[in-house]
């Protein structure tokens, strides 16, 4: 297993796309999830003008145990760009057509598909192990007294985080091995949202909890969006499920169909 | 000796095109198997069926005498069509990665270089390579788990005459080494001068395969000069003349099977007649291969 990641990750880390597009991510990540309180700080500001006024102390957008749910639903909306990277990754396989050499050195197609998922497993555990990181700290300024009781609750939102990713990049990686070029592949998973989403309106409403059956809604179905709670609204703070459980069975089909394809074709 | 490989009616189409019909080959280990066949005739698809990233439509194939599997193919070293690296990554980098895959000692990778004389631009990346460095980065990749087999896919192709001459040396060391060869080439000179056995493929089928050696064996062409105004009649009237035919005042005799030169030279003695010119022509390659290629049967 891990030999399979080395060939992979050697493969990528003499490419300065990956490292590029890596920085990218993870410094907008970093950056995003850490000015929140700049980003009250502004509407206030705003508010200010129109006479509004905005305690933005009385927000606790960074307190435990509130800072996991919302850091988590803000990172997840940054996954595109990993994904992007996952579909270059594999597209550039069949466009230099190394996929080929790679199995008649001695790859089988199954351990081909398993380097590609595991450099996935890998991205998704660094993305998660830094919103981690940047929840704890920025919890561990703002909150304005620690509980350990608080900063240990809702910590199942990352367990789900990480499925939100990895089922998000797996998709990412059935795409790019079923349509085989880069650019196209990337189109279609910027518009896979919307695709599915027009499809949804046309289903009626006797239907409509087959909704949270789609893929796309399945994997945002995870991490319910937590804001509404300042505006004193009910949300969903907790991970369902059954959205756990559509998800997980989408990543195993998204993998799946990677693998019938790269099994029979000719490569 | 030891089979190496054998196909039981391998075949594939692509869609309705037969490219393989119904191949059955064996090569033994120590030959250099050469497969003969024009552009399209289906060698590549075999090789890549043979390599496992074509799926054969039915058929069968063995190598060492076991079905084939990943593994069987870390074994062998294969370079099919044009030589593939990641481009982005210098040739050093790349024949690591195809030592990882094929679990090859990476100390193996200083002594290929080596071979192919490739050491001094290790460390620049392959896509700055020129065509003949990329065709040789590619032997080295195939050397590099130190395989049983090689397989060797137009490796000359689009170099320059000084460039195949090199590679050509280097097929030659490495079959010197023990090291069971299977090249597919559509340039005849290049599988006589450098295979044991060949197999000559057309529109997908097998047309004829033996060793090498078989080539020229058989009947056999004389060639004849001598003053004497009636030759072509007497050349007729010798009982080991299949035909005769007057090519540029030179006589080209067609000999039954079991007749030499010497027969005609004595056959001419008797008769009076002294040749100034005599020569035994063996029939190359290329001539036996176009004449293969237009008694088999058209391919259905």
């Amino acid at each position: 297993m891990l030999h399979l990641l080395k060939i992979d990750l050697k493969k990528l880390t003499s490419y300065r796309t990956f490292w590029v597009v890596c920085g990218l991510y993870f410094s907008t990540l970093a950056f995003v999830t850490a000015s929140g309180m700049e980003f009250l700080k502004w509407l206030a500001s705003k508010g200010a003008e129109f006479g509004a006024n905005i305690n933005i102390n009385r927000i606790p957008l960074y307190h435990f145990p509130d800072v996991w749910q919302n850091l988590v639903f803000i990172s997840g909306m940054f996954k595109i760009v990993l994904a992007i990277m996952v579909v270059i990754s594999v597209t550039n396989e069949y466009q230099y057509r190394t996929i080929r050499q790679n199995i008649i050195d001695g790859m089988s197609r199954l351990e081909f598909l398993q380097s590609k998922m595991l450099t996935n497993v890998l991205l998704s555990l660094m993305s998660v192990a830094m919103v981690f990181v940047i929840a704890l700290v920025t919890g561990l300024i703002y909150s304005p007294q620690i509980e350990i009781a608080d900063i240990f609750t809702d910590l199942e939102f990352f367990p789900a985080y990480f499925l939100e990713i990895f089922a998000f990049l797996s998709y990412a990686l059935m795409l790019g091995i079923l349509v085989q070029r880069s650019g196209l592949t990337i189109i279609l998973l910027l518009l896979s949202h919307m695709i599915e989403a027009i499809i949804k309106v046309n289903i009626p409403d006797a239907a409509s909890f087959l909704k949270d059956f789609f893929p796309m809604q399945s994997i945002t179905n995870l991490i319910a969006m937590p804001f509404a709670r300042y505006a004193l609204q009910e949300i969903q703070d907790y991970v369902a499920i059954g959205a756990v459980l559509i998800a997980l069975a989408w990543t195993f089909l998204f993998n799946y169909f990677a693998y019938l394809r790269l099994k029979k074709s000719d490569i | 000796m030891e089979t190496v490989l054998s196909t039981d009616k391998l075949t594939k189409y692509f869609g309705k095109l037969c490219a393989v019909n119904r191949l059955d080959l064996e090569v033994k280990r120590g030959q250099v198997f050469g497969m003969l066949g024009p552009n399209g005739s289906g060698k590549t698809t075999t090789l890549g069926m043979l390599m496992g990233v074509t799926n054969p439509t039915s058929g069968n194939f063995s190598w060492f005498g076991e079905p084939a599997t990943n593994h069987t193919r870390k074994k062998i070293g294969a370079v099919l069509e044009h030589p593939i690296f990641y481009p982005y990554l210098s040739g050093q980098k790349n024949l690591e990665l195809n030592a990882m895959i094929k679990g090859a000692d990476p100390r193996n990778i200083a002594k290929v270089l080596d071979v192919v004389e490739l050491t001094q631009r290790k460390d620049h990346k392959y896509k700055t390579y020129s065509l003949g460095m990329k065709q040789r980065l590619a032997i080295a990749s195939a050397l590099v788990s130190d395989p049983i087999i090689l397989i060797l896919d137009e490796p000359t192709n689009g170099l320059d005459p000084m460039g195949i001459a090199e590679i050509r040396e280097i097929i030659k060391r490495i079959a010197a080494d023990g090291k069971t060869i299977i090249l597919a080439s559509h340039l005849l000179d290049e599988v006589q001068k450098v295979c044991t056995h060949f197999a000559i493929l057309r529109k997908g089928n097998l047309v004829h395969s033996g060793p090498v050696d078989d080539v020229g064996k058989g009947e056999e062409t004389v060639e004849v000069v001598a003053y004497h105004d009636d030759l072509s009649h007497i050349l007729h009237e010798f009982n080991g003349s299949l035909s005769v035919k007057s090519e540029g005042g030179k006589f080209q005799v067609r000999m039954r099977e079991g007749f030499h030169s010497v027969d005609l030279n004595k056959f001419l003695f008797e008769k009076g007649i002294v040749a100034s010119h005599i020569l035994t022509q063996k029939k190359s390659l290329e001539k036996q291969f176009l004449e293969i290629l237009q008694e088999a049967p058209a391919a259905k």
